[in-house]
């Protein structure tokens, strides 16, 4: 993240709305009004959230819930979406079973990433 | 380690037109797709391409897909199934899963063509089983044979809700509505006409609060929003369907790119997170290339041409193609890409309104917001002869990028000229013969042949229908507006098929002269088909 998350940004104190018990996050059943709780407990980008809550943490790894979060982060906060960063897309990007990434033989030398 | 000159992620439209140019161009070339079965959304896109010729205008998306794959089995390329690329990378290595082991292979340039996944929208009961997203429906009943519902509620008027929504009426399915929480509908006024035509009503300005049932969907509850998209108390609708469709956009599943360490950009008008991309489709990394849906949301015919760009870049840079070979070539895709992305509905206008067409006409304001162009606003437009005996009447009225029509008349009477996104006109001093080619191959399905001579207080409308079983000649039924609503009763006179037609049938059906001018589909009579 090369910007400064403000964080003294802080909301008001948290009002609990009505459809607080929607849930946002279906891989991992996070509702709306944990996701806005963790927001007044401080958490400022989705990559946050996620470390949180696990929202983005299950089987589809937050391609159905990073959108929908990051409206609620955008909306609770007034900060435009495009500021709020994204989920990391790290190996394995999609879900495999521990036993398939051990059996492969064949590791080079080349698992480092790139220099950001 | 097995090593490739290409790897290319994503067999859909992209990754296999990226593969055949580069394996054409004599390259090495390996396709990892997640799926079982190759061709992406392709062969789930049973509707005919809008375009030109050289876009596969008027050929159905499944044959795309069929002959993309025939081609790259001509050539040799290596298309792996349940080939799940869980990583790229420093030195262009990827992790493949297959068969429940993790193989490493590596190339000298990787095309990521990892297209895009559905987006949501959350409401009280989105989880409930019978919320699906449309082109999850789609799959459903166009790959696997299944319908998706009985009676369907389908959230979006882009072209994805809108085209989702004919096939469910091909499919069997009863679509109680289509709705968008915008004030006009987002997709083609084509496909939009070619729906509400059948009776579906479109709601704009419409969103859905609530699925309710128990263990799975029992009724949808929809409410008028305000400007600021808010529902509004009081105007709650409820509609007994088992299923909900969401076509609200696409993002972009560009995790890969992320991995792999390519600069990335927030681009809301893409569709989210994209990499920041070269002319030819080249990341930040050096050879390391994105194209289609991926690269952000587009269409297929478009993603089929940047695919053809990368690779083409590639072949170049690895020397299968010398700098003059690889200009002409970068000179012919531009061009045909900028062709496809022009128009009203083009990449760059997302979300603006156009009061006129580019000819200065007035744009239907009942299709922007019903979905169906009203007689006074169609006669403002250049397509109508009102000459005697059988005429074509064309009811396209934006600016779209599409030009089947011009090309197929044999009496060269219908006018769109070398900008295909030209509203088409007619030209007055050609015969049309009646032979209905244009009724059958128009992608938008909006050309109908009228003839106002058919015998006494009678006349024929023929228009172009795709539901089966097709009615036989004498049956009756009504006949139907632009809204859907009954006019008159309408006798089957004639049901024309032919290869050029490729499925669609021009129904034709006498109604009285009168009706000429509103009378636009055939429902048959209970009972009957």
């Amino acid at each position: 993240m090369s910007q400064i998350i403000v964080r003294t940004k802080t909301s008001e104190p948290f009002v609990p709305l009505p459809d607080d018990d929607l849930i946002i996050c279906r891989c991992e059943e996070i509702t709306k009004g944990e996701i806005r709780k963790a927001i007044h407990e401080g958490m400022r980008t989705l990559n946050e959230v996620k470390r949180y809550l696990r929202a983005g943490m299950g089987l589809c790894q937050g391609q159905t819930c990073q959108r929908l979060v990051l409206n609620i982060i955008s909306s609770e906060l007034k900060i435009p979406g495009g500021e709020l960063g994204r989920i990391t897309g790290r190996m394995p990007v999609r879900p495999a079973v521990m036993e398939a990434v051990g059996k492969s033989t064949e590791h080079s030398e080349g698992v480092e990433r790139y220099d950001r | 380690m097995k090593r490739y000159e290409l790897i290319v992620i994503g067999a859909g439209p992209s990754g296999l037109s990226a593969a055949i140019e580069a394996a054409e161009a004599g390259m090495q070339v390996v396709v990892f797709d997640e799926n079982g079965r190759p061709g992406g959304q392709l062969f789930k896109q049973i509707h005919k391409f809008f375009g030109s010729k050289e876009h596969q205008a008027k050929v159905r998306g499944v044959r795309i897909g069929e002959n993309l794959l025939a081609k790259a089995k001509d050539l040799g390329i290596h298309v792996i199934l349940d080939a799940t690329v869980l990583g790229i990378y420093k030195n262009k290595e990827v992790s493949v899963l297959i068969e429940d082991e993790v193989q490493n292979y590596k190339a000298d340039a990787v095309i990521i063509a990892t297209g895009a996944a559905e987006n949501m929208i959350p409401f009280k009961g989105w989880d409930l089983p019978g919320v699906m997203g449309a082109g999850a429906a789609q799959t459903m009943m166009n790959i696997q044979g299944i319908r998706p519902g009985g009676k369907i509620l389908m959230v979006g008027s882009g072209n994805v809700g809108l085209v989702v929504s004919f096939q469910l009426l091909q499919a069997g399915c009863e679509v109680a509505a289509i709705i968008d929480a915008a004030p006009r509908v987002g997709g083609y006024g084509v496909h939009a006409s070619k729906v509400t035509r059948t009776g579906i009503p479109l709601y704009t300005s419409y969103t859905v609060i609530e699925a309710k049932g128990v263990d799975s969907v029992e009724s949808a509850v929809i409410a008028r929003v305000d400007e600021c998209f808010q529902p509004i108390p009081g105007t709650e609708i409820e509609l007994g369907v088992d299923t909900i469709c969401i076509a609200v956009g696409l993002s972009p599943m560009s995790q890969l790119a992320d991995n792999a360490g390519c600069q990335m950009e927030f681009a809301p008008g893409k569709g989210g997170n994209v990499p920041v991309l070269s002319e030819t489709g080249e990341t930040s990394i050096a050879n390391v290339y994105c194209a289609g849906d991926v690269a952000g949301i587009e269409e297929a015919s478009s993603a089929m041409i940047q695919g053809k760009i990368a690779a083409a870049a590639i072949a170049r840079d690895l020397g299968y193609i010398d700098d003059i070979e690889f200009a002409e070539k970068k000179t012919a895709y531009a061009e045909s890409l900028s062709k496809i992305r022009a128009g009203m509905f083009a990449p760059g206008n997302k979300g603006k309104v156009f009061e006129k067409t580019d000819e200065g006409f007035t744009i239907s304001d009942s299709l922007l917001t019903k979905g169906y162009l009203s007689e006074s606003e169609l006669s403002a437009f250049p397509a109508l002869d009102a000459s005697g005996g059988t005429h074509i009447v064309i009811e396209c009225t934006q600016n779209i990028p599409c030009d089947p029509c011009q090309d197929v008349c044999p009496a060269g009477c219908i006018i769109v000229g070398n900008t295909i996104t030209q509203i088409p006109k007619l030209d007055k001093d050609k015969k049309c013969s009646g032979c209905g080619l244009c009724v059958g191959v128009c992608s938008g399905q909006a050309i109908f042949l009228v003839n106002d001579q058919y015998e006494d207080g009678y006349g024929t409308v023929g228009l172009p229908y795709e539901f089966l079983p097709l009615p036989a000649k004498g049956d009756v039924g009504k006949a139907l507006d632009r809204s859907g609503a009954p006019v008159c009763d309408a006798t089957v006179v004639e049901v024309r098929t032919n290869k050029a037609m490729d499925k669609t049938a021009m129904l034709v059906m006498k109604v009285p002269v009168d009706q000429l001018s509103s009378a636009r589909f055939f429902k048959a009579a209970e009972g009957g088909n």
